[in-house]
């Protein structure tokens, strides 16, 4: 277990050092990336089908929302 | 019956308490709108009061209900509602106000009590006004039940409400943002409160966004029992007392037994501790790669301590010897649907250890395709201390078909190792520490198809009142288990906000 999330932490800093070296995009560049589908967290219309997930499977959590707690489900 | 006024009376209250809250706000964000001439301009964070409005109905089906030992049904329907309005307060703060409620009616938790007119048809009329769920004008002959049907006890119906409050504040050059949130739960047999803060910081021309999150949830359990437990602990083994006194016990080749010859539950400890704590720690990273490009990594630590297990799930060892009640005709076919009158009295409710460490790392990518199509991809790795793994991945292809439409068709594939505490029913031994037979615990994969279609009205032209329309949508998503537990999602949402 340690062992893992070892891995996953050290994976987590090799991709943060990869995406720093991103070059720079500019204000009057991010045209496309504000547009609403392009957010980085899940659409609103999912709530209940995320909730009905978190409910029904042995896994939860890292996608912005609530990763435990909250009901007596798993 | 007592418990669902409470949760009716607590949904009122949460709905009072939003409806007062976003009062209070509205006055405030108005109040500071009036003093916005003369301060400098800046852009506000959130420029009018927004409110999303979402309802669904979800119904799944399959044939391994946790209540029932690992087989049973596992029919369940659900309707919800959510509203969450979000308020610029000033230029820089936000407060947000989310309430759902959440109803369903499901076979499975019905079962907890098996033996209230399953078959016979009979009204659960639990008339001692200790809201156990037992039908106390149960005759001997009426007493039957199965894992496979319906019964109609007082727990097959239930709300979920709950509430959160959260404030942000963003710094004048846009590039800290700090958050505190609090929120509350509760259902019949179960309550939360949490709060947690967060902070996110922007920095390279705000191309990279660095958060980090901190949630405690404080749970309580109110625990239901599987009748035949709560009843055997109430009366310490007397059969001659409650539930048991004008029931044939039957044994598994359906001679009827005595009680203090034949069954008993493996131990008389049921819930020691009532709280489950959850701690939880997020960190997250988004970075721009490009103009058509960017991405998020989401790395959560959640420690539970506390009540981890369901005390309604029942679980059958297969080391111990087997007792019904019901019609012993229906015992050979005891885990088969065509058994509709027998129900095998439970051995143990589960038991699981008393924390756990959860370790999901998650990656968001979108691409910009054109202006016609984006592409949005998860990824999420699971892994924890009771031996699940998981992957998750999820795509889903934005598609605008003209200005105002567009089409959401999605795709998901889960796939999970079992917890090491899991086995099928009668599989496991009474010499074990933890057991559960609970099939959301156990090795399976599934895959969800889904499809949405959303109007934008871009200028917020059309208007209901003093609310102009954002937009609106409607999704559907079908989920398939290789278990056999299948669900169907339909959710109806709309997006307004105040002029």
């Amino acid at each position: 277990m340690k062992n893992k999330i070892l891995s996953l932490v050290l994976v987590s800093i090799f991709i943060l050092l990869l995406l720093s070296s991103c070059t720079a995009v500019k204000s009057y560049q991010k045209i496309n990336l504000s547009d609403p589908d392009m957010e980085l967290s899940e659409r609103h219309a999912k709530k209940f089908e995320t909730a009905a997930q978190v409910y029904r499977e042995g896994a939860s959590g890292a996608n912005g929302g609530k990763s435990g707690g909250g009901c007596g489900c798993n | 019956m007592e418990n669902q006024e409470v949760a009716v009376d607590v949904t009122k209250r949460i709905l009072l308490t939003i409806a007062l809250l976003a009062i209070i706000a509205l006055g405030f964000a108005q109040g500071n709108a009036s003093d916005k001439t003369s301060s400098v301009y800046k852009k506000r964070v959130l420029e009018n009061i927004e409110i999303d409005i979402l309802s669904s109905y979800y119904t799944q089906d399959g044939d391994n209900a946790a209540v029932t030992g690992g087989i049973g049904t596992e029919k369940l329907d659900d309707t919800a509602f959510n509203i969450s309005i979000a308020i610029p307060l000033s230029d820089d703060d936000v407060l947000s106000i989310d309430g759902t409620v959440s109803a369903y009616t499901s076979a499975s938790s019905s079962n907890l009590n098996p033996f209230s007119g399953a078959s016979s048809g009979e009204d659960d009329d639990d008339k001692d006004g200790d809201d156990d769920d037992d039908d106390d004008d149960y005759s001997t002959s009426a007493t039957r039940g199965s894992p496979w049907v319906e019964s109609s006890g007082a727990s097959r119906e239930d709300v979920w409400v709950s509430g959160n409050l959260a404030y942000s504040h963003t710094s004048d050059d846009r590039n800290n943002i700090w958050g505190a949130n609090v929120n509350f739960a509760n259902e019949y047999d179960y309550s939360s409160l949490g709060f947690g803060a967060s902070f996110a910081k922007l920095f390279n021309e705000q191309n990279t966004e660095l958060g980090i999150k901190g949630n405690v949830y404080l749970d309580t359990w109110r625990p239901e029992y599987p009748t035949e437990i709560a009843e055997y602990v109430h009366y310490n083994g007397n059969f001659s007392a409650g539930f048991f006194q004008d029931v044939d016990i039957l044994d598994s080749n359906g001679i009827v037994v005595s009680g203090a010859d034949g069954w008993k539950p493996i131990s008389n400890t049921l819930i020691k501790d009532k709280a489950r704590d959850s701690y939880s720690l997020s960190l997250s990273l988004s970075q721009m790669l490009s103009m058509n490009a960017q991405v998020s990594l989401f790395v959560d630590l959640v420690m539970q301590k506390g009540w981890l297990a369901n005390p309604m799930q029942r679980v059958y060892f297969q080391d111990k010897d087997n007792f019904f009640i019901g019609n012993a005709a229906d015992i050979p076919n005891y885990t088969t649907t065509s058994n509709r009158e027998v129900f095998q009295l439970a051995d143990d409710i589960e038991r699981l250890p008393d924390n756990r460490l959860k370790t999901p790392m998650g990656m968001r990518f979108n691409y910009f395709v054109n202006e016609f199509v984006v592409l949005r991809n998860y990824y999420r790795y699971y892994t924890d201390d009771w031996g699940i793994d998981s992957h998750t991945a999820d795509i889903e292809v934005p598609i605008k078909i003209s200005q105002s439409f567009t089409v959401y068709p999605s795709f998901r594939y889960y796939t999970q190792t079992q917890a090491e505490y899991f086995a099928d029913y009668e599989e496991h031994l009474s010499t074990e520490e933890f057991y559960t037979s609970d099939y959301d615990l156990s090795k399976f994969n599934s895959s969800q198809f889904g499809l949405g279609i959303q109007y934008n009205d871009l200028f917020s032209k059309t208007n209901f009142w003093m609310l102009g329309l954002k937009n609106i949508n409607l999704n559907y998503s079908y989920s398939k288990r290789n278990t056999g537990l299948e669900y169907h999602i339909v959710s109806l949402g709309t997006k307004f906000m105040i002029k």
